[in-house]
């Protein structure tokens, strides 16, 4: 628990910028992900093992949080993808581009290309959550 | 282990916008997972993504866990937990996904 503590803590005080900031931001969109697939893989098997659930846990998913908390797993989700590729692509094809200015550069525009491919599908989502849930 | 995670970007986006974005939560039903796992092209997808998917977030998850654990011992232990945790969870997800959908 101290440790656990202690690199909360370190986190907060610890300066480090942008590199800093898209390493937290990839760990908590890849622990985000990981929860909510691994109940995912749960809710679908039902439909061998428990057909007659299936619907309930659909219908849990069609609630207002889970509608919104699916609009945050979708950003989680491209932005993951967009900055594991950065890194990929800077290990595989450009190990000597590794330097602080370039990363800067590169670790915001993964952030922007992110939103940019999510805003659409949020927008799309948004809507089908007011239209379904709401009314509109 | 890189190429896995760059094939994992279509795979993993093409299922969210065709079932998030596209076709939405209030559109899906036993029917619909029914009709989607007709065509094998569909179930071999979803098997690809299964095991890919959860592997990475798995392995993920072990490598993050390994910087917070000092002790060899306790890293040992969570690595077999967090294996059991996958091989469970992929043979639960791959019996479904070969044995399709039940009538209720």
């Amino acid at each position: 628990m101290d440790s656990l503590k202690l690199n909360l803590l370190g986190m907060a005080r610890y300066r480090g910028r942008e590199g800093q900031l898209s390493f937290v931001l990839h760990r908590l969109a890849g622990l985000g992900t990981l929860l909510f697939l691994a109940v995912h893989i749960l809710d679908t098997s039902t439909v061998y093992f428990f057909p007659s659930l299936y619907e309930d846990a659909i219908n849990l998913y069609r609630s207002t949080p889970f509608m919104l908390g699916e609009i945050a797993l979708v950003f989680f989700v491209i932005y993951h993808g967009v900055n594991g590729a950065r890194i990929a692509i800077f290990d595989l094809f450009a190990p000597d581009r590794w330097n602080v200015e370039t990363q800067r550069k590169s670790a915001v525009w993964s952030l922007v290309i992110a939103i940019l491919i999510w805003l659409p599908a949020a927008f799309m989502m948004g809507r089908s959550l007011l239209v379904n849930n709401f009314g509109l | 282990m890189r190429y896995r995670e760059l094939l994992l970007i279509p795979l993993a986006w093409g299922h969210v916008l065709i079932q998030d974005v596209l076709v939405g939560v209030h559109s899906i039903d036993l029917d619909y997972v029914a009709l989607r796992w007709a065509s094998l092209g569909w179930r071999v997808y979803d098997f690809l993504l299964l095991t890919f998917a959860f592997a990475h977030g798995v392995n993920g998850l072990r490598r993050v866990l390994n910087d917070y654990i000092r002790q060899d011992s306790t890293r040992k232990a969570v690595t077999w937990l967090l294996f059991a945790l996958w091989l469970i969870l992929s043979l639960i997800g791959a019996m479904a996904i070969v044995g399709g959908v039940r009538s209720p």
